[in-house]
């Protein structure tokens, strides 16, 4: 695969906590002694930055979901990406070797 | 003159006429929702949706005679106009997945309150998808992984022959050796060698399990072109 076509993978920053509720979602960062609140979409985008799973995958299963359009969709993903990022919980991890070989499995 | 809203037309079904009684207060109290048939078990339930052919369908999971899942996919299959919701005893993973695979538009638990009912109906008739808030991730994460298993599949389809294509197609179908060289206008010989080939391409030891690949990844429409 072209390397400028190549998927970036988004990964949580390890060592957060994660506490839900009825009523909210904060994720708490020790290193920093921040608290992130989130809505019910960021949290469900963030249990899927697992390092495995592509921002285009993401958009699809809301769109599967949900029936929106894919450039809405996108539009909501990439933002809530670009926050988590913004606020320091996550990073990118680089498409490698291995995930060529798990495409082609 | 004022333009009279359409009412949002229900079908009700729960083995609990108690149960069905409460949901049937509580929805008929909106002058917008109608119950307009209530089910005591699955196939009563299928029956009268294709009867009365609702707007919206509440279903228990849990059903008598064929459950609210098996219901579910019937429902969308024979009446796809209607949105289907089923709800279950306490939140569970596994039925709301089950649910949103067969058709369901969404999943509601049995510990919200009745009320929710309301919200919930007008939701999936406006076309919205009802998943419970702390259930979305892992939905995400199944539908992301059944379209990652539907892609494999169709590479592993794409490195068959077209002939090979059309073997597989005929044996999903339930097609016998000979019945696949009859169509095919070949020997049973070369249609056994054909399915040889194509059981190894895709990686399965037996014909019931190249059916089930068949099946299980939805590739049937990359293979009726050739098969029918």
């Amino acid at each position: 695969m072209n390397a400028s076509l190549r998927p970036r993978f988004p990964v949580r920053k390890p060592d957060l906590w994660l506490r839900q509720s009825d009523s909210e979602n904060a994720i708490f960062d020790p290193a920093t002694d921040k608290v992130h609140l989130l809505n019910a979409t960021a949290v469900a985008i963030w249990t899927l930055c697992d390092g495995g799973t592509t921002p285009a995958e993401m958009v699809q299963a809301v769109c599967d979901l949900s029936g929106l359009p894919e450039d809405v969709a996108e539009e909501d993903v990439m933002r809530v990406l670009v926050e988590f990022g913004d606020a320091g919980i996550l990073t990118w991890r680089e498409f490698d070797r291995g995930d060529d070989e798990a495409e082609g499995a | 003159m004022a333009a009279v809203e359409e009412q949002v037309r229900v079908l009700l079904a729960d083995e609990q006429a108690l149960f069905r009684e409460a949901m049937r207060v509580v929805l008929s109290s909106q002058d917008d929702l109608q119950v307009v048939s209530e089910a005591k078990d699955g196939q009563q339930a299928v029956a009268e949706a294709v009867r009365v052919q609702p707007d919206v369908a509440l279903l228990d999971a849990m059903l008598p005679n064929g459950d609210g899942i098996h219901a579910a996919a019937q429902i969308a299959d024979r009446v796809p106009t209607c949105r289907v919701i089923v709800f279950s005893g306490q939140e569970d993973e596994r039925v709301l997945l089950d649910a949103l695979e067969a058709g369901a538009a969404g999943y509601l638990s049995k510990e919200s309150p009745l009320v929710d009912l309301i919200e919930a109906t007008r939701a999936v008739h406006r076309g919205e998808a009802l998943v419970p808030p702390r259930m979305l991730g892992a939905v995400l994460q199944r539908l992301i992984q059944r379209r990652r298993e539907r892609d494999a599949a169709l590479r592993r389809v794409g490195g068959l022959t077209r002939r090979e294509r059309e073997v597989l197609g005929l044996l999903a179908q339930g097609a016998d050796n000979d019945e696949i060289a009859q169509r095919l206008v070949i020997s049973p010989e070369t249609a056994r060698t054909h399915i040889q080939n194509m059981l190894g391409k895709l990686g399965v030891h037996s014909r019931l399990e190249a059916a089930a690949f068949v099946v299980q990844n939805a590739v049937m429409d990359e293979l009726t072109e050739v098969a029918t």
